[in-house]
């Protein structure tokens, strides 16, 4: 009788296993076969690993903060944003002497002003600008955002509580080459006085993307849920 | 090992899985497909700018450790001459189909793009791969159950051998344009021209997106020289680099209804030979 209740025990209560993956099997055999054959060595994986384990978008909301306040530096930021980029810590070129291969070595800032709100989409894939922003949201990679961005700009910018009236004209800049692209949004009134290290806690990344605008005693994204991942998935 | 319900049931499954005009049998003869649905088969499946979809709440996912290590080796195998990224953003993006692209996780299209450049070019046999999943699937009899996924190599290979693109030696130091600076000879459109996007038959591959072509725009930016995406996207030794432009369209042009105001603008990026001087 000592079986047959195992037996049903089992079927009934799902022991609490963590599945391994297809994609995660594959990944890894693709990784040990790469190193046997010499087309990669673990020691590169392991630096670009750690490169890729560094990249965040504190650097850009650094890099607006202080176009705000160094007219200087902004004019710079403009016309050579690689050259501006290095001031605050980012070489695109690096890890590999011709940057991150994904994402190219051409980047350009988008100036907001009062007439026009720029806004970023890729809607062929991703394109991002990593080396200074890091990986990309979820939602900027799903094709609900790049096929609706291109088209119905306005609709997508409120679901993220970004209402523009008609005064302002909104540019979106599919970044669809090799150009990357990041927004310089408007200093917000009520900022006055602040140093660099306050203006760029208010400078998230969905500003930087172009889907919100910074604002005193807002330091975090629009979308800001995030579900964990659990396998197997379904169940 | 499947029983044979398991096997069926798959095969099931697979049966359902549609991606294609139902008022179409499969393999139709070729008088019951229009130009209008070939050309949407034909379209490369990652151009999904302006195709109609309704709002989704978006959120984010807690990333993945496979995910991030998708990204790294996709990334090394490019710095390590195997493939541009160019190759990359076209077997892992459109190759794949429409089913898959739109059924599968980002990063995994990204990865089945490796299994396929290292196959194809050579790198691995497609029996060691699988030979080798199934090893590793061995080792996790109970999944994962708290330990962390460990790749473990038999042996580190010296590489001598390995084929490998010119790209990755002669873009180092000057990055990617910029490797291409000077080849393309003088621009033919200058900022504020205005251009209209030709309407080439599209096979296979472009980064020109559909909703651009027949439009006209003015040139914003004169941007950079490269090989069009077309032959870049096949390393061809001989792909000629050529201008590209940053080019602004007016929204209302671009779409019909377009909801927003007459002065929203759109600006994309266009190779040389997609481009023509707007008639007046």
């Amino acid at each position: 009788m000592t079986h047959d209740h195992d037996h049903d025990h089992d079927r009934t209560v799902k022991p609490m296993v963590d599945e391994i993956t297809d994609f995660e099997v594959l990944e890894i055999a693709l990784r040990e076969l790469c190193i046997e054959k010499g087309i990669f060595t673990a020691e590169e994986h392991r630096r670009f690993t750690e490169f890729a384990e560094q990249i965040g978008p504190t650097p850009a909301a650094r890099l607006v903060a202080r176009a705000w306040l160094d007219p200087d530096f902004k004019a710079l930021a403009l016309a050579e944003p690689m050259t501006a980029s290095k001031e605050v810590g980012v070489d695109w070129m690096e890890p590999t002497g011709f940057g991150t291969p994904s994402d190219f070595t051409a980047f350009q800032i988008l100036e907001d002003t009062a007439d026009i709100h720029n806004v970023i989409v890729c809607a062929l894939c991703s394109c991002y600008p990593r080396p200074i922003l890091g990986n990309s949201p979820e939602w900027y990679r799903t094709p609900n955002y790049r096929r609706r961005l291109v088209r119905w700009p306005r609709q997508v910018l409120a679901e993220f509580g970004l209402y523009l009236s008609d005064d302002i004209s909104v540019r979106v800049q599919d970044s669809n080459q090799k150009h990357r692209f990041m927004v310089m949004p408007m200093r917000p009134d009520g900022t006055d006085g602040w140093s660099e290290d306050q203006l760029a806690e208010i400078i998230t990344r969905d500003c930087l993307i172009g889907v919100a605008l910074p604002k005193p005693g807002v330091t975090t994204n629009a979308v800001t849920q995030t579900r964990p991942a659990i396998h197997p998935a379904g169940d | 090992m499947s029983t044979a319900a398991e096997r069926a049931e798959q095969l099931a499954l697979v049966a359902r899985l549609r991606s294609s005009y139902p008022e179409l049998p499969d393999a139709p003869t070729p008088d019951l497909l229009d130009h209008g649905r070939l050309t949407a088969y034909l379209k490369p499946v990652h151009d999904v700018g302006g195709e109609p979809d309704a709002p989704m709440t978006y959120e984010n996912k807690q990333y993945e450790y496979w995910e991030h290590m998708t990204y790294v080796i996709c990334e090394v195998l490019a710095w390590r001459g195997i493939w541009l990224s160019e190759e990359r953003r076209r077997i892992g993006n459109v190759d794949v189909g429409r089913a898959v692209y739109l059924g599968l996780p980002y990063y995994g299209r990204w990865l089945l793009a490796v299994a396929r450049v290292l196959v194809e070019k050579h790198h691995i046999g497609l029996t060691e791969l699988s030979e080798r999943m199934a090893e590793v699937t061995a080792r996790y009899p109970d999944g994962l159950a708290g330990r962390t996924l460990e790749a473990r190599p038999r042996s580190a290979g010296d590489g001598s051998g390995v084929t490998r693109n010119t790209h990755h030696l002669h873009a180092v130091g000057k990055g990617d344009p910029q490797v291409y600076a000077g080849q393309a000879g003088t621009p033919r459109f200058s900022v504020g021209d205005a251009v209209t996007v030709r309407e080439l038959p599209v096979l296979f591959y472009t980064r020109t997106p559909e909703y651009t072509r027949g439009a006209r725009g003015e040139i914003a930016a004169v941007a950079y020289e490269s090989p069009a995406a077309e032959d870049e996207t096949w390393d061809r030794p001989d792909a000629k680099p050529e201008w590209f432009y940053v080019v602004r369209f007016t929204l209302a042009d671009l779409f019909d209804g377009y909801t927003g105001t007459g002065t929203d603008t759109l600006q994309t990026e266009i190779p040389e030979h997609w481009l023509e001087e707007a008639s007046a």
